[in-house]
């Protein structure tokens, strides 16, 4: 009874301090907790702040609604639109995924041996088409500071097969660093592997699939750039369509 | 007698000079409390600064024993040469209280606007909800005045995910 004697926008505080998670399962408790933990006061802190760092807000009312908006429907960030920002449901940690422009792709600009094409599946405009190439190396950026902070996150390459596929049942070599600075010593994924090894490949929506590149933990998102890489020099490979690199938080154990 | 210059003379020094400060609470007990401290609190620094003249100051809403409680929090929070460990170590066993007392302690910073301690408090109550079913919360909190059946029933279909 002393709780829900404490001032609304007292209470609203200490809802907005929780989860969305929490927010929605404090809203079935009593009448009088219910509207304070569906109110913009407590939804608005669940939300990335609006125009900053490249993010503009849809014009969505109530926030509560924007909030779940979002958690569904990725929006462009920046001017070139080559990067998207969603939001993960339970914990409002921010989502982003790197779209193919926004990576450095070695090679990238020579169509000899990849190609830009648009397609209704990506949220991009378009999306990078593997011709062949023997030398394949990929990395994508990110300012921690733009990561949510207090989390755990994961890097996923996202692309689908085309065409002829080749040379891609061997493992490459990935990353996830600090700058320059390795923070494992990286793993070998297999984007096509053959039929009995072990499959670390997931499907996505749209026809997209998944691979996890690493993962890094982000403190206070003051640890400067994050690095994500993807190489294999050796062999010919072909018929890769990259979307993009995606950063998702990792639910926390 | 006046109390001897704060270490933490890197703030801004006040109108008057550096004094005690006595608040007395709605049962009419009364506590000193250092200037440096008492700025902590907004709505005091408000009043000290209106009026210089006077070092009593009534605090109407807060009883004796909780504003005991919070002037010892102004006190700490205002000591030089803690470090933030220690400190944090300090505030966890400060809100170590049961909820009565707790939700006290988050009145008397809203009423004075304490904004170290609202957050502590607040982040203490945050903390006790996550996580929680709402049967858990209302049980921890003994909340009485539940929602009906067939509105929880509404609540929990518009919010599936979170009751996953």
């Amino acid at each position: 009874m002393a709780f829900s004697r404490l001032p609304g926008d007292v209470i609203s505080r200490i809802f907005s301090l929780t989860t969305p998670r929490d927010a929605c399962r404090v809203s079935s408790v009593s009448t009088a907790f219910r509207s304070i933990a569906d109110s913009d006061q407590v939804w608005l802190q669940f939300l990335p702040p609006d125009h900053c760092d490249g993010v503009v807000l849809p014009p969505i009312s109530p926030k509560k609604s924007l909030y779940l908006h979002l958690c569904d429907h990725p929006i462009p960030v920046g001017g070139n639109r080559n990067m998207s920002l969603s939001l993960d449901k339970k914990s409002g940690k921010k989502c982003f995924m790197l779209g193919a422009r926004d990576l450095t792709i070695a090679w990238g600009d020579d169509r000899n041996y990849w190609e830009w094409i648009a397609t209704p599946e990506s949220r991009f405009n378009e999306v990078a088409q593997l011709q062949y190439v023997w030398w394949f190396h990929i990395i994508g950026r990110i300012e921690t500071s733009m990561l949510s902070s207090g989390t755990n996150y994961a890097a996923y390459l996202v692309f689908r097969f085309e065409g002829h596929q080749e040379g891609f049942d061997w493992p490459v070599e990935s990353h996830v660093c600090i700058g320059s600075e390795e923070l494992d010593e990286g793993r070998s994924v297999t984007l096509d592997p053959r039929e009995g090894e072990p499959r670390a490949v997931r499907e996505r929506a749209h026809g997209w699939m998944e691979i996890e590149l690493g993962e890094f933990r982000n403190e206070n998102g003051d640890d400067g750039t994050l690095v994500c890489s993807l190489r294999e020099v050796v062999s010919y490979k072909s018929g890769l369509v990259v979307e993009g690199i995606e950063l998702r938080p990792q639910e926390m154990h | 007698m006046s109390s001897p210059p704060s270490a933490s003379a890197s703030s801004s020094p006040p109108p008057c000079p550096k004094k005690m400060i006595t608040l007395r609470s709605s049962d009419g007990a009364t506590f000193e409390i250092e200037e440096t401290a008492a700025l902590q609190s907004k709505t005091l620094e408000n009043m000290i600064h209106e009026n210089c003249a006077s070092t009593l100051i009534p605090v109407p809403n807060i009883t004796g024993e909780v504003l005991a409680r919070v002037v010892e929090f102004c006190s700490k929070h205002a000591e030089a040469g803690v470090d933030d460990e220690s400190l944090g170590a300090w505030d966890e066993e400060f809100v170590a209280v049961d909820h009565t007392t707790l939700f006290d302690y988050i009145r008397a910073a809203n009423f004075l606007e304490i904004p170290t301690l609202l957050d502590l408090g607040c982040q203490t109550v945050a903390d006790m909800i996550k996580g929680k079913t709402p049967d858990e919360i209302k049980k921890t909190f003994k909340i009485t005045t539940a929602c009906t059946p067939e509105e929880e029933e509404e609540v929990r279909g518009e919010n599936q995910w979170a009751f996953e």
